[in-house]
């Protein structure tokens, strides 16, 4: 009898189950809304039963030998408590909405395993601290031995700020913040004024929109005072301060229909008082010789800051996690219930990959080879990197769907559109051919590991494309499609061990162009998931202009 | 560990949570320390939930201890509150 982990992340919205067996290794772990196609998957059960069913299989899971114990991401129903959602910066309906998700995926964690057989009562379910499953997941990724871990992020247990010690892969909180306070929010609340939805996810549109701004230094000023960073901690300033503050910044407000720009320099001075409370919160975190920082919860998303913090703020090494936000606690519950059950301390050593996910079905992979209705397909088994760079190298753009999906929001190289990054216009090629994406925001570019000091200031790895880093001015023309407005890119960092065919790939392109940068954007269009089966896949070659399909290693092309 | 198991230590920390508890109870409502007995009820003095969560932040981290975002919802006085954070001192 084997026993695997089930760990589920049960915030209601972005769900996402893992899987970790009884070695303590992850070998399973995918977001909900890959399996349904339907983004962010509000209040779909993690343990969605179809999803579960083949997340088991993949895994090898037999249910008359095995043993399936269920973790969650919080140890309680936030709506128990007896403490008013507060609406200093978004409505308080969305906060009542989000607790009535978290008490439906606490309540009916682990019930598929009713549906499938596997449990004849409810099962028991380990519930675990909300930032602890963020803190968990984030060092079981790392490689790193010792670290501060913090958590930040919109919503945690009692606060949105936790700090934990991580010393020999043990993890201790050193302190946590209480009340409402959060940076999360204070970002989603910005993100509504720039005239976006944080419900759609949209803060990566406000990130982007404040390379185009200027930071207003009296609006700066303003927004520093609505919250207080006390030894760390985090709290909304006094009403009177909120409120006027929010009248202040509400005149730089966009409407949804206005000109984007409209918002740049809200954007750009919103992100700058971010950095600054995130400058305030790590400034009390360095207590020890410890001069490694692993960042997780939402927050760490925020790829510009987290650009700006090595070497800035007493931490030589920074590390974050594929997937920081609430779908990755999945992870950290999975973790910390086999940490329970065998009764281990350390949190078991990983590789870091961040391909957990599903494979292409073969079945659906064979059948294509029987007939593709007009596609062209090609067997390119040990030439698919040459053949891709080939293909970009003419100027074609391309959809990959190799190995196993990337966990986390960014596309990895293996649930990628690929393009070539020396043309200016291909920016605009993409975007009017395939995504559908607002003009302004940028495109990643790929480089490897072990050059990443070549064409970037402030080299540093960034294998889950985490970091935002400015580009060495001479190489900014070089490769305009994926340098931002202000001389930045938010790049992926590969290397043979952990991404052979995307590292093949960069280097077939630089043999054949001289220039070793590729530019990976996230194989989906605008609003949907990134895409999740061999049909998915597909279905975006014939109703988008992408020239063609790697699925393994077989080259679809129309 | 049980209370009964280390009766000095709670007997060392119990004047002092307490001494904590209702100095930030007193400023929290605007109140004088003597107003505040372990046998007066939180509600009754007009403890908000939203000054109750941040003083168990205070709590937690002055004495090192862990609460539960829930403990002081269950808990009617001040002094079985104080209790409870001693208990968790020493258990």
């Amino acid at each position: 009898m084997a026993t695997f982990y089930l760990g589920l992340s049960t915030s209601g919205h972005d769900p996402a189950l893992a899987l970790v067996d009884g070695a303590g290794k992850l070998v399973f772990a995918e977001a909900s809304e890959r399996f349904l196609q339907d983004k962010r998957a509000w209040g779909i059960a993690p343990d969605h039963v179809p999803h579960l069913e083949r997340a088991l299989a993949a895994v090898g899971f037999d249910a008359g030998r095995d043993r399936l114990r269920v973790a969650s991401s919080w140890p309680l129903v936030k709506g128990d408590l007896p403490v008013q959602v507060s609406n200093a910066m978004l409505p308080a309906s969305d906060g009542l909405w989000l607790r009535s998700l978290q008490a439906q995926a606490q309540a009916n964690a682990g019930a598929s395993l009713l549906r499938l057989g596997l449990a004849s009562e409810m099962p028991e379910v380990l519930r675990f601290d909300h930032h602890l499953c963020h803190a968990a997941a984030a060092c079981y990724q790392s490689p790193l031995q010792d670290a501060d871990c913090l958590v930040v992020d919109g919503e945690g247990e009692v606060g949105a700020v936790s700090l934990f010690d991580l010393r020999g892969r043990v993890l201790k909180r050193r302190w946590r913040s209480w009340g409402p306070g959060s940076l999360g929010t204070f970002y989603a609340w910005l993100t509504m004024l720039c005239g976006f939805d944080w419900r759609l996810g949209e803060e990566w549109k406000v990130m982007g929109l404040a390379a185009y701004g200027r930071v207003l230094p009296d609006l700066q000023a303003a927004l520093q005072t609505m919250l207080v960073v006390d030894r760390g901690r985090l709290r909304f300033a006094d009403a009177a301060t909120v409120a006027s503050v929010r009248a202040a910044a509400e005149r730089h407000a966009r409407p949804p229909e206005a000109p984007l720009m409209q918002a740049a320099d809200l954007a750009a001075t919103g992100q700058a008082a971010y950095g600054h409370y995130l400058d305030l919160i790590l400034q009390s975190c360095r207590a020890e010789d410890v001069p490694a920082l692993v960042l997780t919860g939402g927050c760490a998303l925020n790829s510009s800051y987290n650009g700006t913090v090595a070497g800035r703020m007493g931490y030589d090494q920074v590390f974050v996690p594929s997937a920081p936000a609430d779908d990755g606690n999945a992870v950290g519950a999975a973790v910390l219930a086999f940490l329970r059950d065998t009764g281990a301390d350390a949190i078991p050593d990983s590789d870091g990959s961040p391909y957990l996910g599903s494979s292409a079905a073969p079945r659906t992979l064979a059948k294509l080879q029987q007939g593709l209705g007009g596609l062209k397909a090609t067997d390119v088994t040990g030439q698919a990197a040459e053949a891709v760079a080939a293909r970009l190298e003419d100027g074609q753009i391309l959809g990959v769907m190799r190995g196993r999906a990337e966990f986390g929001p960014r596309a990895l190289g293996n649930r990628s559109i690929l393009a070539d990054p020396r043309p200016a216009e291909m920016k605009d090629r993409i975007n009017r051919l395939v995504k559908g994406r607002e003009p302004y925001r940028p495109f990643a570019p790929v480089v490897l590991a072990d050059a990443v000091g070549d064409w970037f200031d402030r080299p540093q790895p960034s294998p889950y494309m985490s970091f935002t880093l400015p580009w060495q001015s001479r190489h900014r023309d070089r490769v305009p499609a994926v340098v931002h407005e202000d001389g930045t890119g938010r790049l992926q960092t590969v290397d043979r061990a952990t991404a052979p065919w995307m590292t093949d790939l960069v280097q077939a392109f630089d043999r054949k162009t001289g220039t070793g940068v590729v530019l990976n954007t996230s194989f989906n269009i605008m609003g949907k998931p990134i895409v999740h089966s061999v049909e998915d896949a597909l279905a975006m070659l014939v109703t988008s202009g992408l020239d063609a399909v790697l699925i393994e290693d077989l080259l679809i092309e129309k | 560990m049980t209370e009964t198991e280390t009766p000095a230590a709670s007997a060392a920390s119990a004047p002092d949570v307490l001494a904590f508890v209702r100095d930030q109870l007193a400023a929290r409502l605007n109140l004088p320390v003597d107003q505040i007995e372990p046998g007066s009820d939180l509600i009754g003095l007009g403890l908000q939930s939203i000054d109750a969560v941040m003083m168990c932040g205070e709590v937690e981290d002055h004495f090192k201890v862990e609460l539960d975002p829930s403990t002081i919802f269950e808990h009617e006085t001040v002094g079985s509150f104080v209790d409870e954070v001693v208990r968790r001192l020493n258990g």
